[in-house]
């Protein structure tokens, strides 16, 4: 019962993660042309994982689990300097955000698949 | 506010800041023979819009205080004892130039805003079942 749990608290995870990462992507293509504007990356999701296969790193203080850390932890890209300042790569953000949309895709199917199991067990369709 | 709301309502400013470059850009194409024109140009600044998101916002339209071109037409009604008169100081390469970025930036913020939606309804499907 509690694995189950965890697997749909993951995919949430997951589902959140990847909401944020389509926000981030959406600000840098609002500031594709903003002088002096540095593009933000948000790390991978597994990288947001902790050591033990229970839960993830909390990056936001309304996650489900685990500390209260309000410091999202982004990065900025350095490589293609614009002359204005600006490293927004329109391109780069357009795989950035298919690759946020598809993790929240798979997410939804995984705790969708889950969902129906736990139906299934209870006797319903 | 959920991420995608954020994201959202920073793709709205992103597609504002587009149109409101256009129209100062289609003003500078519009006037390129009027005499005396100095072409407008827009400032893009980041203005914050949601708690970890920032989008973007055009700042004061400033003018361009470049040397206006001197035309030689001597049967011009502004003609100088030379025969010479300023024209504006548009530069159509310039302009077209300008406008097409714009439009491939508006074209990937309206992109951003379709696939934002996709995503939040996707959420939405999960709840109706």
């Amino acid at each position: 019962m509690f694995q189950n749990l965890d697997v749909f608290r993951t995919a949430m995870a997951m589902a959140r993660h990847a909401g944020v990462k389509q926000a981030f992507s959406a600000q840098n293509i609002a500031n594709a042309d903003t002088p002096g504007y540095r593009a933000r990356d948000l790390p991978e999701f597994r990288d947001t994982m902790r050591e033990s296969l229970m839960g993830q790193r909390a990056t936001r203080e309304n996650h489900l689990n685990g500390s209260t850390t309000r410091t999202l932890d982004f990065s900025e890209r350095r490589d293609a300097l614009d002359p204005n300042g600006n490293t927004v790569s329109l391109e780069q953000e357009m795989v950035s955000a298919v690759g946020a949309q598809r993790q929240h895709d798979r997410a939804l199917a995984i705790y969708r698949n889950n969902l129906n199991i736990l139906r299934t067990s209870l006797g319903r369709k | 506010m959920s991420a995608f709301s954020d994201a959202l309502s920073v793709t709205t400013t992103g597609l504002q800041a587009q149109a409101a470059r256009l129209r100062v850009l289609s003003e500078n194409i519009a006037n390129v023979d009027t005499p005396g024109y100095h072409r407008k140009t827009i400032p893009f600044e980041v203005v914050p819009t949601g708690s970890d998101v920032s989008g973007v916002q055009p700042g004061d339209v400033r003018l361009d205080r470049s040397e206006l071109t001197r035309i030689h037409d001597p049967a011009h009604p502004l003609a100088d004892g030379n025969g010479n008169y300023d024209g504006s100081n548009v530069d159509l390469i310039i302009e077209i130039a300008d406008a097409r970025e714009a439009q491939r930036s508006y074209e990937a913020n309206l992109k951003m805003f379709q696939q934002t939606r996709e995503m939040s309804s996707g959420l939405m499907d999960l709840l109706r079942r």
